[in-house]
């Protein structure tokens, strides 16, 4: 007994065939065992027999448009068939398999599997929550209005809650399942990552005195961005790994090499450069205190900056 | 003593001729041949672009009028150039000789000769003019004709590093560098500014300024580009002097809650202060900001003015905020702001900062500080600089001192220098 499966393009199975006969042929014409209605196939194709070691095996019968294994460029008179790898034959995807065909073990659908993403979507969902609020809290000078907590905090959630939709209408139209629970939990992570570098990158501007850490603030977010673009796109499919990695890199350093240059006009055209100087508690003080005379030697350095920006400005010809 | 007597006899009206003290009427009647409206024209175009006043000071055609009217044609002799129109009717050319930058005060020269010219007042060169006097100032406001205007002489301005003499009349735009004369028709001041916002507070340069540039300059003959080089050389020379000036002044320390802060001795600094106390919503952290400027900006170009000085203490103290809450209050106060007085391209060079804790010895006076220091260079002014410069106190959670010190057109040196001592006198109040 052996299995003739038609598969659709992202290799699912469109169709199923039970054949009984020694040797089965397959084509367009209604004197086969599975009639294909492709226009590139002929009235006759393939055949697919057992050869003496038992094996099964695909014969192109002379067909104008030949036999082809999986997405394979050369064209085959015979091929030795495994079961896994699908045969092509005009535009049509076939997977021969005979009744022996080891399957994968059965999944389990107990609640105990389920349950570990769902605690993990509601923890990290209570985190990102908690974060937020306390964001808005220490940035609360003035009278507090309730509407400073819930707006922002409705923002992220509709943000999130739109980001994972389209991820997860992109995952059940490419393979069938939508994936919500990991569309939302990669969402989530990204998010605290963000939220972790950026509160981090304040502390450390102030604490250690890493003005700098805090001006490259906006490569950290592509790069987060990249990364959960990345895990949405394999949770999307799992083929392709490769090609998804290499075309996220490169739009990743696409994005960083534009708004790296953004900036630097920006800063040209203005003189301006984009940081905020953050103060935080006292209490939250790592870096040594320097002495008087440290820090005016150090201001002083700056001088030479200054004097190089005016040579490099300064107009070629002074005298006007 | 004869006239005098004689005048009196003869009636009122030749009385006050004798005594020399006509109306604006009889100040105007001589004074056409000797005032002139200064015109800047686009070279190509041949038309003008702005409008000032002028006078003559002698016979040979030498003529005052102020910086900021000619210093387009200083700056960029190849674009602009000047011409003249005597009240009279005459007009020809205007070779540019001097400048005084830090005054606004050009000297010039028409080709006129053997004509009448304006005389300077003695009392007002010595400084001994009474206040209340009577002036009359003269030139040709918008464009609109020659014109006079009485005024009144109210002593020199206060709290102005630069002497002023402040003028109660009308002043608007065009009369500019055009002459202030008394009864006699003497010299007092040059037209220069009014104050926008208030009702006839105007300005005039002191006449001594224009009588030392007229000394100074009158056989100069500048090559083209001279002038240009010789204004930035007044600019750093004068910003040099101001800031020696004020740290000769020195400073003196004032209390501000928990601390004490330098604030300068200089009278030419004007001060302020500000509080939130009465402000609504009420406030969770109170401020109290005192803030002393001087006023000491000049005009370098038409897109240019520069050298305010500022400082400035803010003392803040939660009332009901958390530590965070309060540092947020404090990173709104002290970000360093570098005031630009032109526009960025074309004057400025990038803003750099510094930043740091910094620990003053002995420890036990000083609090611990957050110093920012951020600076900007003049592109075309080698050796000058804006800074600022803020601290913030780190010895509380609930309550600090934010101290800010903005320096503009300074050496940077002095910059330095003032800097230091200002971060030696933030203090703990004992």
């Amino acid at each position: 007994m052996i299995w003739i499966e038609i598969l659709s393009k992202h290799r699912d199975v469109a169709g199923r065939f039970r054949v009984d006969a020694a040797e089965i042929s397959i084509g367009r014409g209604y004197d086969n065992h599975v009639i294909l209605d492709d226009p590139y196939v002929a009235a006759r194709h393939v055949r697919i027999f057992r050869d003496g070691d038992g094996r099964l095996v695909a014969e192109d019968l002379g067909s104008a448009n030949g036999l082809y294994l999986d997405r394979g460029k050369s064209r085959k008179p015979q091929l030795v068939l495994d079961g896994t790898k699908p045969i092509r034959i005009g535009q049509t995807l076939l997977r021969v398999r005979d009744a022996g065909h080891a399957v994968e073990p059965e999944r389990l659908a107990g609640s105990e599997r389920s349950a570990l993403p769902i605690i993990a979507a509601i923890g990290l969902g209570a985190v990102l929550l908690a974060i937020n609020a306390m964001l808005v809290w220490f940035a609360q000078v003035s009278e507090p209005h309730a509407s400073d907590y819930l707006v922002p905090t409705l923002t992220m959630i509709g943000i999130v809650v739109a980001w994972v939709g389209v991820w997860a209408l992109l995952a059940r139209l490419f393979s069938g399942r939508s994936h919500f629970l990991r569309h939302l939990l990669i969402a989530q992570a990204g998010l605290l990552a963000f939220f972790v570098y950026s509160e981090l990158a304040q502390i450390a501007s102030f604490a250690l005195t890493w003005t700098t850490v805090f001006s490259y603030g906006y490569a950290v977010s592509w790069v987060v961005l990249a990364v959960i673009c990345f895990l949405h796109l394999r949770e999307v499919g799992r083929s392709h790994t490769v090609v998804k990695g290499i075309v996220v890199g490169v739009l990743l350093v696409v994005a960083i090499a534009v708004q790296s240059l953004q900036r630097s006009e920006a800063f040209a055209n203005s003189g301006r450069p984009n940081v905020s100087h953050v103060l935080l508690p006292p209490s939250l003080r790592l870096a040594p205190l320097r002495t008087e005379q440290a820090f005016i030697d150090n201001v002083a350095s700056l001088k030479a900056r200054l004097d190089a920006d005016r040579a490099e400005l300064k107009p070629a010809g002074v005298e006007r | 003593m004869v006239a005098l007597c004689s005048a009196g006899a003869a009636g009122l009206s030749s009385w006050a001729a004798a005594q020399g003290l006509p109306g604006a009427e009889a100040v105007y009647a001589s004074a056409p041949p000797r005032l002139l409206q200064i015109r800047t024209l686009v070279a190509d175009a041949g038309r003008q672009t702005s409008t000032g006043s002028g006078f003559l000071v002698s016979a040979d055609g030498l003529a005052i009028t102020n910086y900021h009217v000619v210093s387009d044609a200083a700056l960029e002799p190849k674009t602009y150039r000047l011409e003249y129109t005597g009240a009279d009717g005459t007009q020809g050319g205007v070779t540019l000789l001097a400048v005084d930058l830090p005054n606004d005060l050009a000297l010039v020269r028409v080709d006129k000769q053997d004509a009448p010219f304006f005389a300077f007042d003695k009392a007002a060169l010595d400084g001994t003019l009474p206040k209340g006097e009577r002036l009359y100032s003269l030139g040709n406001p918008l464009d609109l004709g020659f014109t006079i205007i009485e005024g009144t002489y109210n002593g020199l301005v206060e709290h102005s590093y630069n002497d002023h003499i402040h003028f109660t009349g009308a002043l608007n735009p065009g009369m500019s560098g055009g002459p202030a004369v008394n009864a006699q028709g003497q010299v007092v001041g040059v037209n220069v500014a009014t104050r926008r916002g208030g009702q006839l507070i105007s300005f005039l340069v002191p006449a001594r300024f224009a009588s030392t540039l007229l000394a100074r300059g009158k056989d100069a003959k500048p090559a083209p580009g001279d002038l240009r080089k010789d204004v930035i050389a007044q600019l750093a020379s004068w910003r040099g002097a101001l800031y020696k000036s004020l740290a000769d002044e020195g400073f003196r320390d004032r209390v501000f809650g928990s601390y004490q802060a330098p604030e300068t001795r200089a009278a030419w600094f004007e001060c302020w202060a500000s509080t939130n106390a009465s402000a609504s919503p009420k406030p969770r952290a109170s401020i109290n900001s005192t803030s002393c400027k001087a006023e000491a900006s000049v005009y370098v170009a038409s897109d240019l003015n520069t050298g305010t000085v500022e400082v400035n203490h803010s003392y803040t103290k939660s009332i009901d905020l958390n530590q965070f809450q309060f540092a947020t209050v404090l990173t709104q106060l002290a970000q360093p702001r570098l005031a630009m007085g032109g526009s960025f391209r074309k004057w400025y060079t990038p803003q750099h900062c510094r930043e740091d804790f910094v620990g003053v010895t002995a420890a036990a006076d000083h609090p611990p500080l957050r110093v920012m220091w951020c600076a900007q260079g003049y592109r075309e002014f080698d050796g000058l600089y804006d800074v600022a410069l803020v601290a913030v106190t780190q010895d509380r959670a609930d309550e600090a001192l934010v101290s800010r010190l903005s320096l503009q057109a300074i050496a940077y040196d002095d910059a330095l220098r003032l800097g230091r001592s200002f971060l030696e006198r933030l203090q703990v109040a004992r």
